[in-house]
């Protein structure tokens, strides 16, 4: 009934946000470990990265109804580095149902068509492998909620992100133009409907606050392969890096934060981190960080 | 004497509506196919159209290039040299619509069939078909207007199916307005993968047309196979020969005339003697409905040749003139001396002359298309080009990794292209309106279109532009700069723009790789950069 009620609240407005039941639960908790993990096999620095930080059972507790969402936005191949790695994201899932979730949604709203990035990024065959339902996004699903952000005060959401009990970040590292880098902040415009182009107009601002809203229980950054210009799309093999990394933390800004590492480039260089910073969303310097390491 | 309707001719009724049934299903699954199927290449979903001498005659005649895919076509034409016009009975699709509202207007009394009814007009496709392979001959081919299969998928695609997926839509807000979430989200998910394409210029145009001709069989049963059907017309040449001829036994036949006037085509099977073989399409209506089983349809080895549809050769030689003459009318058109800037073909289009002579305009492409871009052309490319594809950029933008359009034009008027060919294929050019792209105008950052350009290194780069603001200080933003010989106006810049109403950038068609004179640069070749 939890659901129903909740979508009733939704409908009622305003008691959106307070409602939230993960709102209280999860928080970025200041100090939290950050696992960073290198190797050859992409799940298993995912695996490890999650038992580096006390195994998924941590996060997700039996009977949850947990949300993977990876970036799914590029009709692009996994060698592309365009969206995350396929191998990655099952593995999400598959953890979070090995530690009881009653069930693992995978979902993203693209910038290509959907039909063709869920197929040619690998994800929806490896997430449905693995035991997710892998969803399109749902028009009739959009809601207009309140952000309560700096800047974005409401927008269209696709409620799959919000009447869950856990959201699992699965974003992979690339560049972008405008942000400089996308990660896992800039991951959220992907749940988002409306015009969402126009919050490129400030957009380092709708990052931050979209981050603030939707909160997620754990941020597992996909940095096997990076995509090192060109961004956020690439398209040749040679805008393509193999950083052959996994950066996870409950601390999404401080994901974001060693992710930049990835691309040689200081987190404070980079606007969006700041500003999370300044807002006391997470940490961005490394030195500050609990930081766990391992090479596998 | 005794009087006993056929039992065979019954089941063989029923067999026919069945086997109509079975090819009308399959149609229509092969257009649910037609789309993303998961992969790069999709399977001869177009395999309808191939059994089609039509199209693939018009399309050679008109441009002397022979698509060895129409020689399935042949199968067609052994058929009814053999049997007759068993396709259009049997097997035509559109032909099965035709009967099948037949049929419903009956059942419900708003067609009566008149005894003493003259109108009948056979031959009117018979100069239709003239009047087309005469244009054909000349270069100019219009069979895509007139011919069944172009006509019925066209009508699916730009129009039936979107208003059945807008029906399907306005149940799924039902759905969740009633609270059952779950059967929407299990509907929606259905829906998705179906991957119907919604919106179509023209949609309403060419949804009257096919109801137009559904109409028509109030007048009389199946009036398009009787009066219009080019191919029915074309099949009829070829039925002259075949070896199923009608067969009344003198003795049993009471004259009654039941199945001369419950003939669903003006085939008159009686008097026997002005039985027209050429019309006939074996329905068996008249076999079955005969109170005295007087009708059959013997196997014949050595067949007298039959009689043809009486045919005035004043028309005949007045149509054959008619299709020359069109050609000049249709050719009077600005777009033959200059590209519109809106024709943007899809990629691998061959050059416009050529494109006109094999378009179908059937709609393969826009039904495939997996943003929903291609779209039926109306004033773009001339009189030759209505309904021809265009990319419209501002509906859908063409997919960079995509080859679809390519594979399922049943003519070759879109040449097949492999996927890591795409890339070097451009389509059109993208230009900046510094007029409206916020960047240029108003100093504020935006860089979307930069951000989706599939083209890597990407062909929209930036450059820093200073703008001043009315407080009379200014700012320096990064700003969209196209570069011509990268871009390969796929359009994704144009539909993500978000100056939503009139973009700031657009793509128009100068530049596309498959004219030598709608072009801005000098010297075009374009760089080393590959898709992968």
């Amino acid at each position: 009934m939890k659901r129903r009620t909740f979508i009733k609240d939704l409908a009622w407005g305003s008691l959106v946000v307070s409602l939230r039941p993960w709102s209280w639960a999860q928080s970025a908790t200041p100090g939290s470990p950050i696992a960073v993990v290198q190797g050859d096999s992409p799940g298993q620095l995912v695996t490890t990265a999650v038992n580096l930080l006390g195994g998924m059972s941590k996060f997700i507790s039996r009977g949850d109804v947990v949300v993977v969402k990876p970036n799914i936005g590029w009709d692009r191949t996994p060698k592309q580095a365009a969206c995350t790695n396929p191998e990655v994201v099952a593995t999400v899932v598959k953890l979070a149902l090995e530690a009881g979730a009653k069930e693992v949604k995978v979902l993203d709203n693209p910038c290509n068509p959907a039909r063709r990035t869920y197929a040619r990024s690998g994800i929806a065959k490896a997430a449905k492998a693995a035991g997710a339902k892998v969803l399109f996004p749902n028009p009739h699903r959009l809601k207009k909620v309140s952000i309560h952000g700096e800047w974005l005060k409401e927008w269209e959401v696709y409620t799959e992100f919000i009447e869950t009990d856990k959201i699992i970040n699965v974003p992979i590292a690339k560049h972008h133009s405008l942000s400089r880098l996308t990660m896992g902040m800039k991951n959220w415009l992907g749940a988002l409907g409306g015009n969402r182009n126009q919050l490129h107009q400030k957009l380092d601002q709708a990052m931050v606050d979209l981050a603030a809203f939707f909160k997620p229980t754990l941020t597992i950054l996909d940095g096997y392969r990076i995509l090192w210009r060109n961004g956020p799309q690439g398209g040749r093999l040679s805008d393509v890096k193999l950083a052959k990394t996994v950066i996870a933390g409950q601390d999404y800004v401080a994901v974001d934060a060693l992710g930049a590492g990835l691309f040689e480039i200081k987190p404070e260089e980079l606007g969006f981190l700041r500003l999370a910073y300044q807002n006391k969303q997470g940490e961005i310097h490394r030195e500050k960080m609990n930081i766990v390491e391992k090479k596998i | 004497m005794s009087r006993k309707k056929s039992k065979t001719y019954r089941f063989l009724q029923l067999a026919r509506i069945i086997s109509q049934l079975l090819f009308f299903s399959l149609f229509f699954i092969l257009l649910l196919q037609t789309r993303f199927p998961g992969e790069d290449y999709i399977g001869n979903v177009e395999i309808f159209f191939h059994f089609d001498p039509l199209i693939g005659l018009t399309s050679f005649l008109a441009s002397h290039l022979i698509f060895s895919a129409f020689l399935f076509s042949i199968i067609t034409l052994v058929l009814t040299l053999l049997l007759g016009r068993v396709f259009c009975g049997w097997i035509c699709p559109f032909g099965a619509i035709q009967q099948f509202f037949s049929f419903l207007f009956k059942k419900l009394k708003w067609l009566k069939i008149k005894s003493q009814d003259t109108f009948s007009p056979k031959a009117w496709k018979y100069y239709l078909l003239v009047f087309l392979l005469s244009a054909a001959l000349l270069g100019l081919n219009l069979v895509g207007f007139f011919d069944p299969f172009s006509l019925l998928y066209r009508s699916f695609v730009t129009s039936l199916l979107p208003a059945l997926a807008f029906i399907f839509s306005a149940f799924l807000t039902l759905t969740y307005q009633l609270h059952l979430f779950a059967l929407g989200d299990t509907l929606v998910q259905f829906s998705e993968n179906l991957g119907v394409n919604t919106i179509f210029l023209q949609a309403l145009g060419l949804g009257l047309i096919f109801i137009g001709i559904a109409l028509l069989n109030l007048k009389k049963e199946r009036f398009w196979c009787r009066y219009l059907c080019p191919l029915g017309a074309l099949l009829g040449l070829f039925a002259r020969w075949n070896r199923l001829k009608l067969h009344l036994d003198e003795d049993k036949c009471i004259q009654c005339g039941l199945c001369t006037l419950q003939c669903e085509t003006d085939a008159i099977p009686y008097p026997q003697e002005k039985w027209a073989i050429t019309e006939c399409v074996y329905c068996f209506t008249c076999g079955a409905i005969c109170p005295t089983s007087a009708i059959t349809f013997p196997f014949i080895l050595r067949p007298q040749p039959a009689a043809m549809v009486d045919l005035s050769r004043r028309k005949l030689l007045a149509t054959t003139l008619l299709g020359a003459l069109a050609v000049p009318f249709f050719r009077l058109s600005p777009s033959r001396v200059r590209a519109s800037a809106k024709r943007i073909r899809p990629p691998g289009a061959l050059p416009e002359e050529q494109f006109l002579q094999k378009c179908v305009k059937c709609g393969e492409c826009m039904k495939v298309c997996p943003t929903n871009g291609l779209q039926p052309a109306l004033t773009e490319a001339g009189p030759e080009g209505v309904w021809t594809p265009i990319l419209v950029p501002r509906i859908g933008h063409c997919e960079y990794y995509c080859t679809l359009c390519s594979q399922v034009c049943p003519t070759g008027a879109i040449q097949p292209l492999r996927v890591e060919d795409k890339a070097t294929v451009k389509i059109g050019t993208a230009w900046v309106d510094k007029n409206r792209c916020i960047p240029w105008k108003i100093g504020e950052p935006c860089l979307v279109c930069e951000e989706h350009c599939p083209v890597s290194p990407k062909a929209i780069q930036l450059v820093e532009t200073t703008v001043q603001l009315p407080d009379g200080s200014t700012t320096t933003q990064r700003a969209p700069f196209v570069e011509l010989e990268r871009c390969t106006g796929c359009g994704i810049c144009e539909n993500k723009c978000p100056v939503v109403d009139s973009p700031a950038i657009y793509v128009t068609s100068v530049g596309e790789s498959r004219s030598a004179t709608n072009q801005v640069l000098l010297q075009s070749g374009r760089g080393e950069s590959s898709p992968y």
